[in-house]
């Protein structure tokens, strides 16, 4: 299955053992704790690109550390370094360790035990191990196609990046974890001239998966969609201004929910009752056809995560059943103050950031509509078809999204192409304006990142085709 | 590894085992630096961080073909492989003659290190103590402040990092600099909504650094500015964008302003070198010399001399940000392929006066999210404001785009307050526009 050790074993070529694990733990919990933790991380990153007809420019990385965790109530102490030398990293302990004042319950000596996990992304060869000249035959070939597509392509970019990451987390409580991630990305973006005019259109696929990933299909997606979307982009205008009715296609709209609901159910800002959705558990905040997972199960997605960065199980979390909000996203922080189990969320960026709750792939299940059904409903509204980013206010419940391509929807029909407009909603308001889901759920396949408190963590989206009934859209006539 | 001297040494080092290795043209640049930050909220300290860091960063050119790299990894062995690494894979490319180095005479400290002034010496005497107090201090008064609050927090931190950059042409540089910051925020209970607003300030001297009763009192009227928000009706208003929120709608230039972006024709701005984007009001400088400015520095990514450049006057548009790359790519003389501090000069007469001028306008505060294209130069972003008459607020907006392009509102440029704000990279005086399209209900 993989050619990869085990990251327990990957990390005694660091100098990481039980020893310097168990003298690390007993330095962090010395002045007491509710929990503490040790995530230990190597990152070897790759990307190659082209640029003007070559392929003239390599990237490598190397990341490697370890954050000690130290956590007492809801208190948390968080020191890190570069450095895994026992010295080093006991002084990373010792510095966490500051949170405590000899409170906490302390914790018992270590005794390992470790934690076995599911393999949702396994891979035949890991990225190290395909060499550079494996890749730029690759993105050339991609180059090439993109010219040969039409001729008013002008420009073609092309790149391709791929990291092999190892992790382990060692808990006070005897719990180690050890996982291997990988992650590949390839985007190419052309610019379009005709005329005087000019525009841009790019796409992009990422996965957890191994080269096996780049299939035939998806290496022509991957050109003819950014081709077709600076092409569109060419005839494309701005919509009217205004609240309207909304159709969201299958895919990337996956974002509404990201911004709308998902963040509003990280649990630490339920716990602080700052999320608009603080006391709304087990009430009604969507019609019936409405349901809302966060997953991390699914097959080699960027989301996708074996063991969360704490070291507890990772599952398929069903948020909203039916319309009705059923969980929230928990690490182990907010788990203990809601008295229930970690929903497997705790993520960092890196061994330099804390664990917060955070989604992995946030998508909607399937409702009754075919999609040309919910189209033809429409009298007048917009179509939104490509995403480039969103925001959210987690109490006001103000959240927003940029539409990069649509089209006007009139009397029934999809009619002349749009882009570049930003929409704007109240997330409660918004879900209880979804008026028909249809039949058609696709995971994006787009290499989403999502941003909070200044860490970026990779995650997925999907969406069947949804009518949302009003959104205040941003146009420019 | 801990003085700058030592640094240096391994920057030097580094240049030379890839020159040994085959590199024609090395760059090497070394940093460490350490930071703490400290969060209260609830009456305790709810998260307290704290690191020292290091890096490496290498760039190396063999027979013209190029790569970057980075490392946190410096044991002797893993850094020596890592090196070979980054030779060796220049193996596989194409060669990329316009990755060369720049002239040596282009490169160089461009100001004093006591002009730039960034290197507070009060940071080393700073106790752990002294950040708690702060920090407690500015929670404390937060939380009392009302009695709607349903959650405020107070951050405090600060840090400080060396930088030392070696290239084979023969530059070598030592930076140092000290950072500070301090904030709050505040969430309110409104019933279905929960108004939520904060305020953040950066310095490079801890004395810069408003007190904590300046901060407590921001972030409430922030966060009351926001309590019964909604949506005014679409259509065209003047838009004051607020000091602190001109970065956003300034940002939308340095795309189009690249020399990457000219030269994949991805600008708007191609070919308009010399000609008027903006109204005579409008003027933007970048300046890397500001003493104790937040985007200041010595030289820039390539190494060049540091220096500031009107990007446009009295709405002309004089140069572009062109690297040494993209420089060479484009036939252009390299200006600097990045942005330090972007000034816009402050006008004469008073902010308030100016808004008590305007019958009805759009204070635009914050964004929410939003974007722009940078080939056509059209931005649409969710806004957060207020509702003003004659410069008095007759009520708190959400749920509103603001759309526009870069082509069109510089033009639109009408009246430039007095009030620079000055705890951002980005110093801007409250900007007043005529006609903006604004769309709400």
């Amino acid at each position: 299955m993989t050619s990869t050790p085990p990251a327990t074993a990957w990390f005694t070529q660091f100098g990481v053992d039980d020893d310097l694990i168990r003298k690390a733990l007993s330095a962090a919990t010395s002045r007491g704790a509710d929990d503490a933790d040790l995530f230990f991380e190597h990152t070897e990153a790759t990307s190659v690109g082209l640029s003007d007809g070559a392929v003239n420019s390599a990237h490598t990385t190397i990341d490697l550390g370890v954050g000690v965790r130290v956590v007492v109530g809801d208190q948390v102490g968080y020191a890190y370094t570069e450095d895994l030398s026992l010295e080093s990293v006991l002084r990373a302990a010792h510095t966490a360790s500051a949170i405590a004042h000899n409170s906490g319950k302390g914790q018992p000596v270590f005794v390992p035990s470790r934690l076995v996990v599911p393999d949702f992304y396994p891979v035949d060869r890991s990225w190290s191990d395909v060499e550079l000249s494996v890749r730029v035959p690759m993105i050339r070939d991609w180059e090439k196609r993109a010219f040969e597509q039409d001729p008013r392509v002008r420009k073609v970019r092309v790149n391709m990046g791929d990291a092999d990451k190892h992790v382990l987390l060692a808990r006070a409580d005897g719990t180690v974890a050890a996982d291997y991630r990988p992650m590949t990305r390839a985007s190419v973006s052309v610019t379009a001239v005709d005329g005087d005019t000019k525009e841009s259109g790019s796409y992009n696929v990422a996965s957890r998966g191994d080269l096996s990933y780049y299939d035939e299909a998806r290496q022509q997606r991957l050109v003819s969609m950014s081709v077709e979307r600076a092409l569109r982009a060419l005839n494309a205008g701005s919509p009217p201004a205004g609240e309207m009715p909304v159709v969201l296609a299958a895919g990337s709209s996956g974002i509404l929910l990201h911004e709308a609901i998902g963040h509003g159910m990280e649990a630490d800002f339920n716990r602080k009752g700052t999320s608009i959705y603080a006391d709304k558990l087990n009430k009604r905040i969507a019609p019936a056809e409405v349901t809302i997972v966060d997953d991390a199960t699914l097959p080699a997605a960027r989301g996708s995560l074996n063991v969360d960065d704490e070291g507890s199980p990772t599952e398929k979390t069903v948020l909203v059943r039916d319309g009705v909000l059923e969980s929230y996203l928990h690490d182990r922080i907010s788990a203990r103050h809601y008295g229930v189990d970690s929903t497997g969320s705790g993520r960092r960026e890196s061994f330099r950031h804390p664990v917060l709750p955070r989604m992995r792939a946030t998508y909607m299940e399937n409702g009754p509509h075919a999609p040309e059904e919910i189209i033809a409903s429409v009298d007048k509204g917009l179509y939104c078809e490509v995403f480039a980013n969103g925001a959210v206010q987690i109490g006001a419940g103000d959240f927003s999204f940029y539409v990069r391509h649509g089209r006007l929807i009139e009397n029934g029909k999809l009619t002349e192409p749009v882009k570049d407009v930003n929409l704007i909603g109240f997330g409660p308001k918004v879900l209880e304006a979804i008026e028909m889901v249809g039949n058609d759920l696709e995971i994006d396949e787009g290499g989403w990142t999502c941003g909070k408190d200044g860490q970026g963590v990779p995650v997925s989206q999907g969406m069947p085709t949804v009518k949302v009934g009003s959104l205040s859209v941003g146009g420019g006539r | 590894m801990d003085t700058p001297e030592k640094l240096l040494e391994l920057a030097h080092r580094v240049v030379a085992r890839c020159q040994e290795l085959g590199a024609d043209e090395v760059t090497a640049m070394v940093s460490r630096g350490s930071h703490v930050t400290v969060q209260r909220r609830a009456g305790q300290v709810e998260q307290a961080t704290e690191a020292t860091t290091r890096g490496l960063v290498v760039a190396v050119l063999n027979d013209d073909r190029y790569s970057s790299n980075s490392t946190s990894d410096l044991r002797p062995a893993a850094l020596d492989a890592f090196l070979q690494r980054c030779v060796s894979s220049t193996e596989f490319l194409e060669a990329d003659e316009y990755r060369r180095l720049p002239d040596a005479e282009l490169c160089g400290r461009g100001v004093s290190a006591q002009q730039l002034d960034q290197d507070d010496p009060a940071w080393g005497e700073r106790t752990a103590e002294a950040r708690a107090l702060q920090a407690e201090q500015i929670e404390t008064l937060l939380a009392g402040r009302r009695d709607d609050v349903i959650s405020a927090s107070s951050y405090v931190a600060d840090g400080r990092s060396e930088t030392v950059q070696v290239l084979s042409n023969g530059f070598e540089g030592v930076d140092a600099g000290a950072w500070f910051a301090a904030g709050g925020d505040m969430t309110l209970d409104e019933g279905d909504r929960r108004p939520e607003s904060g305020a953040w300030y950066g310095a490079r001297y801890l004395s810069d650094l408003p007190s904590p009763e300046a901060i407590a009192e921001e972030v409430e009227k922030r966060v009351t500015e926001r309590l019964g928000s909604q949506a005014a009706p679409s259509g065209s208003y003047p838009m004051v964008l607020a000091n602190r929120a001109a970065g956003r709608i300034l940002g939308v230039l340095a795309g189009p302003m690249s020399g990457s972006a000219l030269h994949d024709h991805r600008s708007c701005l191609e070919g308009k070198l010399g000609e008027r984007i903006g109204s005579d009001l409008f003027t933007l400088v970048d300046d890397p010399t500001i003493p104790r400015g937040l985007g200041s520095r010595p030289w820039d990514g390539d190494a060049l001399r540091a220096a500031p450049r009107t990007l446009v006057e009295g709405g002309i548009l004089k140069q572009y940000n062109i690297n040494v790359y993209y420089g060479r790519k484009l036939g252009m003389a390299p200006t600097s392929g990045g942005r330090s501090n972007w000034v816009v000069p402050p006008g004469d007469r008073p902010t308030a006066e100016l808004l008590a001028d305007l019958p009805k306008a759009i204070l635009v505060t914050g964004f929410l999210g939003g974007n722009s294209n940078g080939s056509t130069g059209d931005f649409s972003f969710g806004i957060r404001g207020l509702l003003l008459e004659h410069g008095e607020v007759a009520g708190s907006l959400s749920e509103m785009n603001v759309t526009g392009s870069i082509g069109d509102i510089f033009q639109r440029l009408v009246a430039v307050g007095d009030d620079p704000w000055k705890w951002s990279s980005v110093r801007s005086p409250t900007l007043i526009f005529d006609d903006v399209q604004f769309s709400g209900t």
